[in-house]
């Protein structure tokens, strides 16, 4: 194995000048929890690590004055738990990151490790989406912002550049009437792969009705789906025993899982309308309140 | 790179890889071994320490990001408050049974002390989520945080008990106290300076030849291997076996590898190179052959052998008939039956095998985890080639052992190249090596019929059960022929008929998992109860306690027991609860409220034979008394987070009639202690203490007759002197005048106890054992219709364990073996190539054990030291079979194939709606 070189700079500009400087493979370090375990297992070897949480912006979660967030891709999402601000607002997105790992990963466990791990059933994922969050790049050419969605092609492929790494991540302001929620379902009662995770936002009008929707399902395809059939089945209801059939129905018909010890593919696919019918029931009573 | 950062309020600079873990820092450089790791991928959180105020996987944590960091681990919480109020507090509640999740359990409540003056139950559990524990059933450890974090005033100190009160008394375990100031040494935690690393290369195949190439050029292509060893330089016997006459097992395979993870050749040398080399580079050629999958496809005419002489790959049949059951069933009423099946289990300690050997002369010592020294002394002397005398074993401190290491694992490799070597070898397996390589519980395939009469009498009972004992013998032959005795359950049955096989494949080794096979066995028969009485409309406390085994009534084999019998004693125990919680069940929906749990409730029972089965097994017991006043006990039986340590304290100390703390104890080490036999079969209290007990009074009478008193005399030993004190008159006895002998003692008693047994017939008629205990649990849970998942609500125990010799320690068996139940009933399958490691592995955390209610119950056994049965293996059994009943009393469905995972319960609860 070939020794590491390890960098921890102190800006953004410099990460991205040591990236394109960079000639082997290089990885970001953040809270360490997947890539420690690639390094041992020699999954990966790396010429250049660099560890990016002596970058502010990588570190903090902020409310911006139009209600939105900015939340640092390094930062620890369990410690949105006790913020009150982002819990009223989005609790399901902080239900998601509340459950990556038990208390002893959550001291390190990074957001954008999370997702940049790209696994479909990652539990952070789905409300963020549906959340409408997007992710800050930083790169050799500058910076851009994409949809968090689009940041997962594969399991453990990001789209991602050469030389890219993402810096922080914005979270839309609470809209009004808005509510959120994910679910997962695990066989134990903590520190587990979700089986099948299912992310909800929406937005109430006064009279009950649903004016939008977006519903996401996390470990039922190689990527976290975005179940657009799902959302149009329930916007424009108030939630009635028809609407979250088809809710439930267009689930079913989206889910494309595979078979493991977790689950049967037949047992996924239901669960995935069970999840999204729960989950949009809590959303909408969030929306209520 | 260098760094620098505290560690426990010291400064530390060193130069190291950036991306080296925090464990290997604190372990290797540091040498704080308090720190312990068991998986290396943040599983298992017993590397959890505190850096900057977090609670953290030290695996996890890579040492270039820790510049200016400060590092708290458990040798530094031993200095705060804190740290003293858990330590006092897990010692007091049994929170700590083996130790080796226990230094990171204590880092982790500190750090919620710190944020949480009066935490709740929730937050305890939350904070310490991320550490498995496999012995505890977590409860005490959660018990003992709470203790901590209340008003000083709260906590009971420990207390000494009385003189001649010893047993009974809830004595916290005399090896404790290392345990929780994370001084214990575990098998990796000590390693002698220059001591060789040792690998072993393992097959990848399940099933193949092998040709070893060019190890010359191998050896040459890497500077620091030192030796590499093949079966052609095992010096005795390349063979083992736990079990003599069944010994099959090669240490390295020969020419063929007939399991994945099977060991073809070790490497020895230095550290630095050893530690890094690739093993798939290692000069092999594999010839991969068609695998025994399964015992239906190993038992076909045209399947291969895997072993010379077993025809069929049937290693051992195991059989017990009485009556007739033609004739039993044809006077039942009712009759049900199912076919029941169960997978691979893992024994998921969290400590993987590790420890180290040395060269003395002509004489080898090994120091490692294991939980039977005197049979590691024997198998490994013949691998030898050495007289028995030349071989040491001390056991190091035991990480979980629970019937796999009972097995040869680690052992013979750090032996085999200590001996080549000239110097120190040691090995710590990975978690993947330590799943590949150790024996698994058997799976099992049990197809059984019970028939009852129109009253709920039993009629007769049939079962046929297939084992599935993997590539190699180790108790194959223990499970084949225990089974057959258990399978009918603690029950009276007139008319029975049980046949078991084990059947080898090419699936790793099934060997010993605590209940040799009776758990699976257990799970059928007790779920045929649960269906007969439902078919009869009959209260399942009822049917059990009508068909329950009593005093002078014939077991299966025929044995009669006069007294002792205490089944019907832990059913009317749990009378009350099964009432209460009837009630709630019944109120919490067994009909639709909108809800879409369901709420219900399931009994198991158990009873178990104490000790091996129809073969002697032996224990002996050394105690002595020194010139300077001085009481040795030495006892080689291995505690392994049980406490059997403390428990044959505590009946020598009152059969001596001297205070618990006036015995020097001599722990389990084959050159110090006599053969106690090995930690199984549940056969330390009753085996060894039996022994103990004998020893302890041996020793008190040599010891009055020296002073001539009454056998009421008190024995006092203060200040390196022995007076006998009678009638209000003290008489100091002279010990210094008395002669001295080879151990050097001037007395000494030594105690052989062999529990009396007989064979079994070819019916499998005979006395099997001379003590079993018994017990049942209710099991109460919440199921989610839609999702198939269970929640256990809550666990009633009742366990007759004669007499409860240390009753704090009773409550840790019950409640670590029932959170290994839970795990067998709801997720626990072990597939090779896809569950080797503990997230892919599941074993219960912190939230998967509810709440456990313990009744202890007292039939005493005359054959039991004190009237005491054991313990560590029936805890477990009740707790599978009364889930899966507490299934089906909620929602109609029959599970017969464990884990009852949440797509099994939905597919089994679709049937149920099916068919109604």
């Amino acid at each position: 194995m070939q020794s590491v070189q390890f960098e921890a700079p102190g800006t953004v500009d410099e990460a991205v000048a040591l990236l394109a400087g960079a000639t082997g493979d290089t990885r970001i370090l953040a809270g360490g929890t997947d890539l420690l375990v690639q390094l041992r297992a020699h999954m990966i070897n790396p010429g250049l690590i660099i560890d990016i949480k002596k970058i502010d912006e990588t570190r903090s979660l902020t409310k911006n004055a139009d209600g939105s967030y900015t939340i640092g891709a390094a930062y620890a999402g369990a410690e949105a738990t006790e913020r009150d601000d982002i819990t009223k607002d989005w609790p399901g997105v902080v239900e998601g990151w509340d459950l990556i790992g038990s208390t002893q990963i959550q001291g390190r466990a990074s957001l954008g490790g999370n997702l940049c791990n790209a696994s479909p059933a990652a539990d952070s994922v789905p409300a963020m989406i549906v959340a409408g969050m997007t992710a800050n790049i930083a790169g050799p050419k500058g910076r851009r912002t994409i949809p968090v969605q689009d940041v997962p092609v594969s399991p453990g492929k990001t789209s991602l550049g050469k030389g890219e790494f993402i810096v922080s991540f914005n979270l839309p302001g609470r809209p009004k009437g808005g509510g959120d929620a994910y679910l997962r379902l695990i066989p134990r009662t903590e520190m587990d792969i979700a089986v099948v995770g299912c992310g909800v936002a929406l937005v109430l009008d006064d009279s009950g009705t649903v004016t939008s929707a977006k519903v996401s399902l996390g470990a039922v395809s190689a990527k976290v789906l975005v179940v657009d059939a799902a959302a149009k089945a329930i916007i424009g209801t108030k939630l009635d025993d028809d609407a979250l059939a088809k809710l439930d129905a267009a689930c079913q018909a989206a889910a494309k899982p595979i078979n493991d010890k977790r689950g049967t593919i037949e047992y996924r696919t239901k669960i995935a309308g069970v999840l999204a019918r729960r989950a949009v029931k809590i959303a909408a009573e969030r929306a209520g309140s | 790179m260098k760094i620098e950062f505290q560690v426990n309020g010291k400064a530390v600079n060193v130069d190291i890889a950036p991306t080296a873990r925090l464990t290997a820092l604190l372990r290797d450089v540091l040498d704080l071994k308090g720190t312990k790791v068991g998986c290396d991928a943040g599983d298992c959180g017993a590397c959890s320490v505190i850096v900057d105020g977090a609670i953290c996987c030290g695996c996890l944590v890579a040492v270039g990001q820790l510049d200016g960091a400060k590092v708290t681990t458990i040798e530094g919480l031993g200095n705060t408050a804190a740290g003293a109020r858990l330590a006092d507090a897990f010692l007091r509640h049994g929170a700590a049974q083996c130790g080796i999740c226990t230094p990171a359990m204590m880092v982790s409540a500190a750090v919620l002390l710190d944020q949480s003056a009066r935490p709740s139950r929730r937050d305890v559990e939350g904070a310490l989520g991320g550490v498995l524990c496999r012995c505890t059933g977590y409860r005490k450890i959660v018990d003992a945080v709470l203790d901590a974090s209340a008003d000083d005033e709260n906590s009971a100190p420990a207390l000494t008990p009385q003189r001649r009160a010893a047993v009974g008394h809830r004595l916290a375990r005399l090896d404790g106290l290392a345990k929780v100031n994370g001084t214990e040494v575990f098998g990796a935690d000590y390693v002698p300076d220059g001591a060789a690393l040792v690998r072993v290369v393992r097959s990848p195949h399940a099933h193949a030849r092998f040709t070893i190439g060019d190890l010359r050029a191998f050896k040459g292509d890497h500077s620091g291997i030192e030796v590499i060893l093949t079966a052609a330089d095992i010096p005795g016997h390349n063979l083992h076996g736990v079990i003599a006459p069944f010994a099959d097992q090669p240490v390295l395979a020969e020419t063929v590898a007939r399991f994945v993870g099977e060991a073809i050749a070790i490497i020895a040398g230095a550290p630095n190179c050893v530690t890094g080399l690739d093993l798939s580079a290692f000069p092999v050629t594999w010839e991969p052959l068609e695998p025994l999958q399964s015992p239906a496809a190993a038992c076909d005419d045209q399947a291969p052998r895997l072993h010379a002489g077993r025809p069929g790959n049937i290693l051992v049949e195991g059989h017990v008939e009485r009556g007739d059951i033609t004739r039993g069933f044809a006077e039942a009423a009712h009759i049900v039956e199912g076919k029941f099946t169960t997978p691979y289990v893992e024994h998921a300690y969290i400590e993987p095998e590790a420890g180290y050997a040395r060269r003395i002369g002509e004489r080898i010592e090994v120091h490692a985890c294991t939980q039977a020294p005197h049979m590691d002394r024997e198998a490994l002397a013949l691998i030898l080639g050495v007289e028995t005398e030349a071989v040491r074993v001390v056991p190091s401190a035991c990480g979980g052992g629970f019937g796999s290491k009972i097995d040869l694992t680690l052992e013979p490799f750090i032996a085999l190249a200590a001996w080549h070597l000239d110097r120190p070898a040691y090995i710590v397996f990975t978690r993947g090596e330590s799943m590949r390589a150790s024996t698994k519980r058997h799976p099992s395939e049990i197809c059984a019929r019970v028939g009852c009469d129109a009253s709920g009498r039993v009629t007769a009972m049939d079962f046929d059960g297939v084992f599935n004992t993997g590539a190699y013998a180790s108790w194959g032959p223990t499970v084949a022929n225990r089974v057959p005795i258990h399978a009918c359950g603690p029950y009276f049955i007139p008319h029975y008929r049980a046949h078991s096989q084990a059947v080898h494949t090419n699936g790793p080794t099934a060997g010993a998992f605590r209940g040799f096979g009776v758990p699976q066995a257990a799970i059928a028969q007790e779920s045929l109860f649960h269906d007969l009485a439902e078919t009869l409309g009959m209260d399942q406390l009822e049917f059990r306690l009508t068909n329950a085994l009593d005093n002078q009534q014939p077991t299966v084999t025929g044995q009669v027991f006069a007294e002792g019998v205490g089944i019907k004693a832990c059913l009317e125990a749990l009378r009350p609860a099964w009432r209460r919680e009837s009630a709630a069940a019944r109120e919490h929906g067994h009909v639709a409220d909108g809800s879409t749990t369901r709420r219900g409730i399931g009994i198991g029972t158990c009873w178990y034979g104490c000790g091996n089965t129809s073969l002697s097994n032996p224990s002996t017991i050394r105690i002595g008394l020194t010139a300077t006043g001085q009481i040795v006990l030495h006892q080689g039986a291995t505690d392994i987070g049980q406490g059997s340590t403390t428990v044959i304290s505590q009946i020598v100390a009152d059969a001596l009639g001297i205070g618990i703390e006036a015995l020097d104890l001599v722990g389990s080490d084959t050159d110090l202690t006599p053969d106690a036999g090995k930690t199984s079969a549940s056969r330390q209290t009753v085996v060894s203490g039996t022994a103990a007990l004998r020893a302890g009074e041996a020793l008190r009478g040599m010891i009055l007759r020296q002073g001539n008193a009454g056998s009421d005399a008190e024995i006092t030993l203060a200040n390196g002197t022995l007076s006998l004190c009678e009638d209000g008159i003290a008489r100091v006895i002279e010990l210094a005048n008395l002669e001295t002998n080879p151990h050097g003692y001037v007395l000494e008693a030594e105690e052989t106890y062999d529990p009396p047994t007989t064979p079994l017939d070819d019916r499998g008629q005979g006395q099997p054992y001379s003590v079993y205990g018994y017990g049942a649990q209710i099991a109460v849970v919440s199921v989610d219709m839609l999702l198939g998942t269970v929640k256990l609500e809550r666990l009633i125990a009742a366990h007759d364990v004669g007499r409860a010799i240390n009753p704090l320690l009773v409550e840790g068996q019950i409640q670590g073996g029932i959170a290994q139940g839970i795990g067998l009933a709801l997720m626990e399958e072990y597939i090779p190539g896809k569950t080797e490691n503990l997230h892919d592995y599941l074993i219960p955390t912190f939230g998967d054990v509810p709440e456990i209610e313990s009744i202890i119950v007292e039939v005493p056994d005359p054959r039991g030291p004190r009237g005491a049965k054991g313990l560590g293996e029936h805890v477990l059994i009740p707790t599978a079979p009364a889930i899966l009943n507490a299934i089906r009393d909620a929602t109609g469905a029959r599970i017969r194939q464990v884990p009852a995972t949440p797509a099994r319960v939905r597919a089994a609860i679709e049937e149920a709606w099916e068919n109604d």
